[in-house]
């Protein structure tokens, strides 16, 4: 095996934590070198990530690739899925680490390292193909979460950090239980359990104990925001500091996601009878009733942050399709939102930041007429919108209108009712676009702009923003991009889901990872 | 003496102590000898030299502690009993070694500067702390209920004096007397059952009904005709009451808030992690040993006090403000988290998670507990205090900006007890959690999970209060100084528990 890329990949994941580890133990390090160093931490996975993603190929041969062996015990390791998740996080990691460079915070050697970690983490949950490392990175990415809101964190960061640790405390809890009990059904070694091993030990299992699809779905799901476990969501993010909602709700919360997909939907039949019913609606749920709720808000961030848990809705609509359906393009599509979505809601939430940096205010009616101040703001913070909504030529576009398509051939009225949600997500998006940037001035921003006139958006966090919605519209002209990796995977999974044992299983060979 | 004895009776001859005997327990006696030897420097010392004393206690404990570590003659293979079966090393012995000799050398480093702090004598507290040591040691080692309960008592007597020894302090006092009655309850308990068990199996023809050995040979073989008397359940259950007194189990841990809030703060960590160590050990002791063929009526006794003790446990701590007190019941939710482990192993024989049997997960367990408990003790006794027994959490507001090296060693304790990856605390209780999934006990399962996301509540109030941003500006907040000692001590057990974690779950 090739082990360039596998050194690519544990150094993209190890860097960031290092560096991190270098900023928390060096708290007085003078402030030029502590950005220069950290800047380094947040740009080496950046150029590392999408190279691996582009390195992929050939991957109908190898599904596992880039994998490292022995290291740490549990080798690092990139899937289908995990390649492009990885690419994004590092980008939106990049568009985070300048945000939170440009910012005066107290003891910012100690915030700066936080982010990093909490960057490295959420790496090494997409870069790792063990279950027990995929869990501990994620927890490993959390606990930097909650300290960096309780402390740096806006408006109400003592209510909404607690309520987010108990949410996720015990989503990751259920999840675990499931994760094990996954692993002890399936009869793979503790030490050998991938995602492969286990799926492939799980389809050939005698019984699996019959909740464990339900707290692998609404453990996990409870991470990635499932309706009715979303609550802990908005008001996390909102209250978060700017790089780290952005890190949260772009990258940190596909971890749900992803194990759903490749622990679940692989082989826990999680759209299968009951279950499968409760996970359409409350899917359906996520998409019509935090829309409406999205509807609204009057505070742009609290409105970035609950949109960005009604998006999470057409990804579960995508992969309940894929189980219900046993065809592959509902999952090929809602991996590929997965990736759009990243992007396009971290640069929302920087832009976000941005307005309130020049207005000092997120209320919608507080604000209006930035665009003939801020110019390439209000293009940047449009076109980001335009992401969102999944406008063609962004990548939101192919994930969203593949997923419709995917659902096509369901009942009329569910198809009905998810597209009617297109309607509304441009009626919130494009009215706080239009409250922002355009109509007159308040006169609170009137003043303010006269006693402190403000410029347009300085030089580096265009530079972030052009990297994340750059990143969008490359995946929007080349899907293919994204497909090549991801598409074996969830073919893979249909596949082997519809417990075809005649075909070879792609997704899972029985080859164990070394230990 | 003892050949003396023998010219009387021969049987005094097979009694008699062999040198590999005193050799097997080299460890406890070093221990016990150093207790002495701080209680002479104590007489002999000048005033300027004292504070030689817990120096060389803990220089002592680390070279026992090497000792331990080590093989030697003090490791004895499990089917060789000495001092004429009074004692056998049935558990892992280094690691149950080590869980009390760190538990003893972490206190000791706790309380020098507390005590000096509160002019109480230093020499003594080390004296007394060393016996109890020792006499845990030795606690766990034992093969027959008489070492059992001597240890038991001796360890029990000693911690008495450790909670009340503020004796200017009004709530130390009354925690020592709340313990006195609360254990002499539990000795009761434990002394009846023994009783019982040794009437029911004497009369049943055991030579020696008190044996470990015996009375698992003969309970193996009475449960197989099924002539197992209520008289000798009874008994056992009784003694496992004493037992779980110890360990802070349901329904015998109301004592537990009081007592450690009242307690000094050194002496709360030692009764937290080496007086429950001991709880733990011995249920382990005794599950695994000699009650070991009655498993199957033990299995749902020990499994519903494990799923009681883990709700009453996190139950209470939700409803605490003071830190002391919430850690205290947090303790008794431990508790059930060993409980749980232990039942696994009686219901599935051999039951184990990455390759680590019960014994070894309990000591894992243990191990992890005491890093966890003592990175937060450090903190919360560096902190000035009025009243020892009154640590609110408002007290450790604006910790973060005051002292962030205490702040992280709060965060990594009470990271490590919550059970946060990547700490040594996580991996225990994933090694418990793989426990019960391959035994099967959904029941305690989801306690267990319930329990750990209830913890997660009180835990990161705590640590809100000491992270959060406080509102007020003007508020005073001096910085403050930690002495280097400590600073090294917050170092040392802050990489223990990270790189212990991945050293348990990959160092095999």
């Amino acid at each position: 095996m090739d082990t360039f890329p596998a050194t690519l990949l544990a150094l993209a994941i190890t860097t960031p934590i290092l560096v991190g580890l270098i900023l928390l133990a060096g708290r007085d390090l003078p402030r030029s070198f502590a950005s220069g160093f950290a800047f380094g931490g947040f740009a080496i996975p950046a150029v590392l990530g999408p190279w691996l993603l582009i390195l992929w190929s050939n991957p109908s041969t190898a599904p596992q690739q880039f994998q490292s062996e022995g290291f740490w015990g549990f080798g690092f390791a990139l899937n289908g899925l995990g390649a492009p998740l990885l690419a994004m996080t590092s980008l939106v990691g990049l568009a985070a680490g300048i945000k939170a460079l440009t910012q005066e915070v107290e003891g910012r050697n100690t915030y700066l390292g936080l982010i990093l970690f909490m960057l490295g983490g959420t790496l090494g949950v997409f870069g790792t193909n063990h279950l027990v490392g995929f869990y501990f990175f994620h927890e490993f990415a959390l606990i930097p979460t909650f300290i960096l809101t309780l402390f740096w964190g806006g408006e109400g960061r003592r209510p909404a950090a607690m309520q987010m640790a108990i949410y996720l405390t015990a989503g990751a809890m259920v999840s675990l239980a499931g994760i094990l009990i996954a692993i002890d059904a399936s009869g793979v070694d503790y030490g050998a359990a991938t995602f492969e091993s286990v799926a492939h030990g799980l389809q050939n299992a005698k019984s699996i104990p019959a909740a464990t699809g339900a707290l692998v779905l609404f453990g996990l799901g409870t991470l990635a925001s499932l309706f009715p476990f979303h609550s802990w969501a908005a008001p996390g993010y909102s209250a978060a500091p700017t790089p780290v909602s952005m890190l949260h709700a772009g990258a940190l919360k596909k971890f749900g996601l992803y194990g759903i997909i490749l622990l679940g939907l692989s082989s826990l039949d999680i759209t299968g009878g009951s279950l499968g019913t409760w996970f359409l609606w409350f899917a359906v749920a996520n998409v019509v009733l935090v829309g409406l709720i999205c509807l609204a808000q009057r505070d742009l961030k609290q409105l970035l942050s609950w949109s960005s848990v009604a998006h999470m809705g057409p990804i579960f609509l995508g992969i309940w399709v894929c189980g219900v359906s046993g065809k592959a393009d509902g999952l090929d599509a809602a991996a590929f939102l997965m990736v759009a979505h990243g992007l396009s809601c971290a640069a929302l939430f920087l832009l976000a930041n941005a307005v309130r940096a020049r207005a000092g205010t997120y209320r919608l009616d507080e604000l209006g007429g930035l665009a003939a101040r801020t110019p390439i703001l209000a293009a940047l913070f449009i076109a980001a919108t335009m992401a969102s909504i999944g406008l063609p030529g962004f990548g939101n576009f192919w994930g969203e209108v593949g997923i419709f398509l995917a659902l096509r051939a369901q009942p009329l009225w569910l198809q009905a009712l998810v597209a009617s949600t297109v309607v509304i997500s441009a009626v919130y998006a494009l009215r706080a676009v239009a409250s922002t940037f355009f109509g007159p001035a308040s006169e609170a921003l009137e003043k303010r702009f006269a006693s402190a006139p403000f410029g347009d958006l300085g030089w580096a966090e265009r530079f972030a923003a052009f990297v994340l919605l750059g990143a969008s519209l490359t995946i929007g002209f080349v899907p293919s991009l994204i497909t090549k990796s991801v598409n074996p995977v969830a073919a893979g999974i249909t596949t082997f889901s519809q417990h075809n044992a005649k075909t070879p299983v792609k997704v899972a060979p029985a080859v164990p990872t070394k230990r | 003496m003892i050949l003396f004895l023998a010219d009387i009776d021969p049987l005094f001859k097979v009694l008699a102590p062999r040198p590999a005997d005193w050799l097997s327990i080299l460890p406890e006696i070093a221990v016990a000898g150093l207790s002495l030897v701080c209680l002479v420097q104590a007489m002999f010392l000048p005033k300027a030299l004292r504070s030689l004393i817990p120096i060389t206690a803990r220089v002592g404990l680390v070279l026992v502690a090497i000792m331990a570590l080590t093989n030697g003659p003090w490791v004895q293979p499990t089917d060789v009993a000495s001092f004429a079966g009074l004692l056998r090393q049935n558990l892992p012995t280094d690691g149950v070694r080590m869980v009390f000799l760190l538990s003893a050398l972490l206190t000791s480093f706790l309380a020098e500067g507390f005590l000096r702090d509160r002019d109480a004598a230093v020499a003594d507290y080390h004296h007394v702390l060393l016996v109890v040591t020792a006499a845990f040691m030795l606690l766990v080692q034992s093969n027959h209920f008489v070492t059992f309960f001597l240890s038991l008592e001796t360890a029990a007597v000693g911690l008495y004096v450790l909670v009340g020894y503020l004796r200017r302090s009004e709530a130390s006092l009354e925690a020592g007397v709340k313990y006195l009655v609360a254990g002499g309850l539990s000795s009761a308990l434990l002394l009846m059952g023994m009783v019982l068990v040794y009437g029911a199996l004497g009369s049943a023809g055991v030579a020696d009904s008190l044996n470990f050995t015996q009375i698992g040979k003969a309970l193996a073989a009475q449960s197989v005709a099924n002539t197992i008397s209520p008289l000798t359940l009874t008994g056992i259950a009784l003694i496992l009451g004493g037992v779980a007194f110890k360990l802070g189990a349901f329904p015998f841990h109301t004592w537990i808030p009081d007592v450690y809030q009242g307690a000094p703060t050194p002496t709360t960590a030692f009764l937290g992690t080496a007086s429950k160590a001991a709880g733990a050990l011995t249920l382990v002791l005794l599950a695994t040993g000699p009650f070991a063929p009655i498993a199957v009526k033990l299995a749902p006794l020990l499994g519903v006090t494990a799923v009681l003790t883990l709700l009453a446990g996190n139950l209470g701590a939700l409803a605490t403000t003071d830190v002391k007190r919430t850690l205290a019941l947090s303790g008794v939710s431990h508790a059930g988290f060993i409980l749980a482990a232990v039942t696994a192993a009686l219901v599935l024989p051999g039951a184990n998670a990455f390759g680590y049997d019960v014994e070894q997960i309990v000591v894992i367990y243990l191990l992890a507990y005491i890093i966890g408990t003592f990175l937060t003790a450090q903190a919360l006794v560096s902190l000035p205090a009025v009243e020892d027994h009154r640590r609110p959490q408002l007290a450790l507001r604006g910790l973060l900006r005051r002292s962030p090296l205490l702040a992280s060693s709060l965060g990594f304790g009470i990271g490590s007890l919550a059970g946060i990856p990547p700490s040594v605390g996580f991996v225990a209780k994933l090694l418990v959690l793989v426990l019960l999934v391959s035994a099967k006990l959904w029941w305690i399962l989801g306690a267990a999970l319930i329990g750990v996301a209830i913890s997660i509540h009180y835990y990161f109030s705590i640590l809100r209060e000491a992270v959060v941003r406080p509102t007020e500006d003007n508020e005073e907040l001096a910085p403050l100084e930690i002495p280097f000692g400590t600073r090294f001590l917050i170092g040392a057990l802050t990489a223990a528990s990270v790189i212990g974690g991945l050293f348990v779950l990959f160092g095999r």
